[in-house]
């Protein structure tokens, strides 16, 4: 057979057999070096980026497995994100779970394998096992602390609405198997049009279908109203955990809706399908997240419950790029799941690091950061700003692009609720940073992070200052992962 | 649309028969309720306290261990019918799977879980 290319699947290969290995490790090494669970598990990654670089371009298994450029694309998301979520999980894993640092590191890399292999499903049954290999680990990694109810009732939360979106997700994919009989979505696209242009209309059996994937998918993404769960789960579980779920785990729900939706149901993005047109559905759902989270995010005085906010209000802005269901529309959202990967994860971090110090994830704790330990209170700074879309920072760039392709695609209301909403979200950044720099208390915390999370910051920093100064490499990357769909 | 018509009503009707039989058994049925009559027999003594207690978590942990090889078993059975035409590439995956379990198993092993302590 021609298509029997197996090389393309050594990346996920190698990150699962590594992941195996890191299980192995912790039994070999017992307590002796707690660091060498955590090197080891980025070196992992490392290499499996390398392998990414040299095995790719391909399909595999008639179809199902296909390793395009928009894979890539996120491929590399993942990877990276799972790389910081390591880097900023030192201090934790030899402190509060060193116990089961294996298990820990295992299971982060084996949830950003199953992130791989959704990113690379061409066909509906992959992409739900892609995303249950996804989903489980993180409902596990979530209760980590297990002594802490709040982490214990975030694992609970997350594995119920998980499962529960799970079944909805499933329905709805049945849903589609059933009207077009067959689970490849390029066909699934073929027969959808042929049932079209003969009978002139569909039933409405694909309003269920669409309405229960939007709702299935919604649920990872956090996408309102299906968000609920986001804030408490966000809290509760382990900061770089909570930092992988609201990069990694989006980007994975990104890419299957992108595969699903702009691929498989791209004819049914126009005001003439109405009422089966799922544009209008997505941009109303877009334009309630960015209203509620950015307005709820106002109140928090929690940290990571501010950051889940304001991630349900960032996946409002991601998806003004999807509804568009342009080259510029996909490529938009790949660009801004990259600067978010770098501004999401390096805020994280910070709180990580600040929470293994002080125990505390209150916003005002953070007051007089600036006097002790400038360089972080900088680096958050730029995190922040760059989360709201300030030049010429990379949030910037990417938000600019998303409203572009907003408004070529005829959303004009949506981008003009996306632009108010920006506003009103650099209240709540801003007031951190006044926060660290002008709060009157006299400073006494002074945070120094391990090597690998100054690291990781580092990465976060200069990547969004590079990418938001020169976007063109990124975006004409991303523009060229957007051309797989035949738009 | 008219087969889905036919579900429709078989559903009613299926609905329909379970309650019209409780129904006439109430009509046909006497009635005479006494305290000894309502005790649960044939099963054992009455139940002293709730059945709300804490079970010994580590029979759980068994009990997961157990369906991840009870699993397995499910998928050894397709793949046995049709291993003679599947021929060595089925073999070598199938001890790929196993070998990844039983790494489990020695996992837990390792870390003790198996131990009754």
């Amino acid at each position: 057979m021609t298509d029997q290319n197996w090389s393309i699947l050594i990346p996920e290969i190698f990150l699962f057999i590594w992941a195996l290995f890191i299980f192995g490790l912790d039994l070999g090494i017992k307590r002796k070096n707690p660091k060498i669970l955590g090197y080891s598990a980025m070196a992992g990654l490392t290499i499996t980026g390398i392998l990414l670089a040299i095995f790719n371009g391909g399909i595999l298994f008639k179809g199902m497995f296909q390793s395009d450029q928009l894979a890539i694309f996120f491929k590399v998301i993942f990877i990276g994100s799972a790389f910081m979520a390591v880097g900023s999980s030192f201090d934790i894993a030899s402190e509060k779970i060193r116990h089961h640092r294996g298990e820990y590191y295992g299971l982060i890399l084996f949830s950003t394998v199953g992130m791989m292999f959704l990113s690379s499903a061409s066909e509906l049954i992959t992409l739900y096992i892609g995303m249950e290999l996804t989903t489980i680990p993180l409902y596990v990694l979530a209760a980590f602390y297990k002594d802490d109810k709040l982490s214990v009732e975030a694992g609970l939360k997350y594995l119920i609405v998980g499962a529960f979106s799970s079944a909805i997700l499933l329905y709805g994919l049945s849903l589609l198997y059933g009207l077009t009989g067959t689970t490849d979505i390029v066909t699934m696209k073929i027969n959808l049009s042929l049932v079209f242009l003969s009978y002139g209309k569909i039933g409405p059996g694909l309003i269920l279908a669409m309405i229960m994937v939007i709702a299935g998918i919604g649920f990872k993404l956090a996408l309102v109203p299906f968000h609920m769960w986001a804030p408490d789960v966000y809290q509760g579980a382990p900061t770089p955990i909570t930092a992988f779920l609201s990069v990694g785990s989006k980007a994975a729900g990104v890419v299957a809706f992108a595969r699903i939706f702009v691929n498989g149901l791209i004819a049914f993005a126009s005001d003439v399908m109405k009422p089966l047109d799922w544009g209008i559905i997505v941009a109303i759902l877009a334009a309630a997240a960015m209203i509620l989270g950015n307005i709820t995010a106002l109140r928090q005085r929690n940290i990571k419950r501010m950051l889940a906010y304001s991630s349900i209000a960032q996946i409002g802005y991601v998806m003004v790029g999807m509804v568009a269901a342009s080259e510029l529309g996909i490529a938009s959202v790949g660009y801004y799941m990259f600067i978010y990967l770098f501004a999401n994860m390096g805020a994280f971090t910070i709180a990580t690091i600040f929470n293994d110090k002080t125990g505390s994830d209150g916003i005002i704790s953070y007051s007089g950061l600036s006097k002790t330990s400038p360089i972080f209170a900088a680096y958050m700074s730029i995190f922040l700003l760059s989360l709201a879309g300030i030049p010429p920072l990379g949030g910037f760039a990417a938000k600019y692009l998303v409203f572009a392709a907003g408004i070529q695609a005829g959303y004009t209301w949506l981008v003009i609720v996306a632009l108010l909403t920006s506003v009103v979200s650099l209240y709540y950044y801003a007031n951190i940073i006044k926060t660290m720099y002008f709060s009157a208390e006299e400073p006494t915390i002074k945070i120094h992070p391990s090597f690998p999370a100054n690291l990781v910051l580092l990465i976060s920093v200069i990547g969004i200052i590079l990418f938001g100064i020169f976007p063109g490499p990124i975006l004409d990357w991303a523009l060229e992962s957007a051309k797989i769909f035949a738009f | 649309m008219n087969e889905y018509a036919a579900v429709l009503i078989f559903l009613f009707v299926g609905i329909g028969v379970v309650l019209f039989t409780f129904f006439l058994a109430r009509l046909v049925r006497p009635s005479n309720p006494y305290k000894a009559k309502n005790q649960n027999y044939e099963c054992a003594e009455p139940p002293i306290g709730s059945g709300w207690i804490q079970f010994n978590n580590r029979f759980y942990i068994f009990a997961l261990i157990f369906v991840v090889f009870d699993v397995e078993a499910i998928f050894l059975f397709p793949w046995a019918v049709a291993f003679g035409q599947l021929g060595l590439y089925a073999l070598i995956e199938m001890i790929i799977f196993i070998v990844i379990l039983l790494f489990g198993l020695f996992y837990a092993w390792k870390k003790g879980v198996l131990k009754w302590v």
